[in-house]
């Protein structure tokens, strides 16, 4: 498995000097095994590989986009990817199945105007969506496993575990913390101090982080939400993100091999994100390696190096 | 009237080393008044970072206010808007101009962009600053001591896209984007409009000798005629190409100005660059 990451940041893209080493575009990481290619996420990072995509030899003809949820940082490279006019090409787009509005016509509504000057109907790719949901464990070109969890985010977002060839690469970008906030469909009221749950939520929450760390468990690499400082998840908890050290909680308890800290907040500066990991790992008594994820970022067990 | 480049870029945000100079982040122009009244023409990633610079000043306390103008609801010159903290500063005030579309007002746009499908704001309401949505008219009207005029120069499928020129002191900005001059009358009405503007803001993403398939652009040859025939003093081209890097835009940059000096136009050509400050 190869894991090459093609973009960072969350919430929205950030084209500044002080954030070029982690990088300024939106979630973004390709997956190949053998002559599969899996993407997760289309931010603005998706322009780039589509390019990348087309100067192979031999490019891939299907490729799988696994989106975790439709917020615009994740779906706003998608129209800049050069694939999709491709006659050639087949692009399976899988993402939650909602009752308010199908896949397609929400990818289709934000390509279309008065947004954008797109229909889905003249891409020249053959495009196929699958509606998907949580708890789900599913073959991709038979030698893929896909296994998806929920994660805790407004309006629901899922997670992604890829496995093959004796790897496993488990995706979050976008969760927040499971001791207090629910997050579901309804918007979160923030007054400014947290409401007191319900037993019934607390219940809803413990089972969600089982699920998550379930999916997590084991896998070489955890690519996990880690948009905030302590500080800063004081004055946010509704907004559905976690804190470094909250995904090294997670990543400690599933035993992972190393855990990439992912979806930097657009505010934060190289200088900022190397010193929250710096105080991640040194405050750290577990064997897990703490990296965060940057812009161009390769990850590879099990294949022969090119 | 002072003029800053906050997004240059078009179609698509392009962080990255190679676009640094000139910028990576998508439509957004602020013109500031000179009795300190503001105006920001399109929010397109731009508007993220020129709306953290503004929390420095009043909006950092919630009484700022600002006018908004939109040229067109792409992407690429709105997608800006929910980010800065300003906006969800209650006591801000943002009144926001633009097109209706056929297929629903601006403020509908603006909400079904934020519903919750796509964006965590939930839609407008949840917006703090105090809004106002207004559908863009040719009627001027004052901001402060700016006069502003706009016009609805072309349109796509459902999207009409409205040109602006903003006056104060005789001294005219006029901002042009995602225009073709298909006819004569599109021209002649751009001619008229941007007549005499001390400066031309204007869309021109690829040269004519590129033959790029993209029906929804002028080249940069249409921007400099464009330009020299309403006696423009200078033009600055924006919604740069996001495959278009630093090196590209300089080469561009002085091989039209030599073309314009051997002609001996007194047109002063230049590619806009975020953080750019012009004083109309």
């Amino acid at each position: 498995m190869i894991v090459r990451i093609w973009g960072t940041r969350g919430s929205y893209p950030v084209a500044r000097a002080e954030m070029l080493r982690y990088g300024g575009n939106t979630t973004c990481v390709e997956v190949r095994v053998g002559d599969s290619c899996i993407i997760l996420d289309a931010g603005t990072g998706l322009r780039q590989l589509g390019e990348a995509l087309g100067r192979e030899a031999r490019p891939p003809r299907t490729i799988n986009l696994l989106i975790t949820h439709t917020h615009w940082d994740h779906i706003i490279g998608f129209p800049f990817f050069e694939p999709i006019s491709q006659p050639q090409n087949r692009i399976n787009i899988y993402g939650l199945q909602r009752t308010q509005s199908s896949l397609r016509k929400t990818i289709a509504n934000a390509l279309s105007d008065p947004l954008m000057p797109i229909s889905l109907e003249d891409l020249r790719a053959e495009m196929t969506f699958h509606e998907i949901h949580e708890g789900l464990a599913f073959q991709l070109d038979t030698q893929v496993r896909v296994c998806t969890a929920r994660a805790n985010h407004p309006y629901r977002a899922l997670a992604y575990r890829i496995e093959a060839d004796g790897a496993a690469l488990v995706f979050i970008p976008d969760t927040g913390p499971f001791h207090t906030v629910l997050f579901d469909d309804e918007r979160i009221e923030w007054t400014g101090s947290p409401t007191p749950n319900t037993d019934e939520e607390l219940r809803a929450l413990a089972e969600m982080r089982a699920q998550i760390v379930d999916l997590a468990r084991g896998a070489d690499w955890l690519i996990y939400d880690s948009q905030f400082t302590d500080a800063q998840y004081t004055r946010f908890p509704h907004w559905g993100h976690s804190t470094a050290a909250q995904a090294r909680e997670i990543a400690e308890e599933a035993g992972v091999g190393q855990l990439l800290m992912f979806h930097h907040d657009p505010h934060h500066t190289d200088a900022q994100i190397d010193a929250m990991l710096e105080e991640l790992q040194t405050t750290c008594d577990s064997e897990l390696i703490i990296t965060a994820a940057y812009e161009g970022m390769e990850l590879r067990k099990g294949e022969r190096s090119s | 009237m002072k003029m800053q480049f906050w997004g240059v870029r078009g179609y698509v945000p392009t962080p990255g080393a190679e676009y640094l100079r000139y910028g990576g982040n998508t439509c957004c122009t602020a013109l500031y008044g000179a009795d300190g009244d503001l105006v920001v023409i399109d929010s397109g990633t731009g508007f993220c970072q020129l709306g953290d610079m503004l929390m420095g000043r009043e909006f950092g306390r919630g009484g700022g206010k600002m006018t908004l103008l939109i040229s067109h609801t792409y992407w690429d010159h709105i997608l800006g808007l929910p980010f800065p903290g300003l906006v969800h500063i209650p006591g801000n005030r943002l009144h926001i101009y633009g097109p209706d579309s056929t297929r629903g007002s601006l403020e509908m746009v603006y909400n079904g962009m934020l519903s919750p499908v796509y964006s965590p704001v939930y839609g407008l309401a949840h917006i703090g600053a105090t809004h106002s949505f207004q559908p863009i008219s040719t009627e001027p009207f004052m901001v402060g001591g700016m006069r502003v005029r706009a016009l609805p120069l072309s349109r796509r499928n459902h999207s009409p896209i409205w040109a602006y020129r903003v006056e104060e002191a005789n001294r005219a900005m006029v901002y042009i984007t995602d225009v073709r001059y298909t006819n004569d009358q599109i021209w002649n009405q751009a001619v008229q409009f941007a007549a005499g503007a001390q400066v031309l803001v204007h869309s021109a993403p690829y040269t004519r000798q590129e033959q790029v398939e993209d029906y929804g652009h002028s080249r940069v040859e249409d921007a400099i005629e464009l330009a020299q025939e309403a006696n423009v003093e200078r033009l600055e081209i924006f919604h740069h190409a996001p495959t278009r890097t630093d090196d590209q835009l300089d080469t561009l940059v002085s091989s039209y100005r030599r073309q314009l000096m051997d002609e001996e136009s007194p047109l002063i050509f230049d590619a806009a660059r975020e953080g750019l400050i012009v004083d109309v």
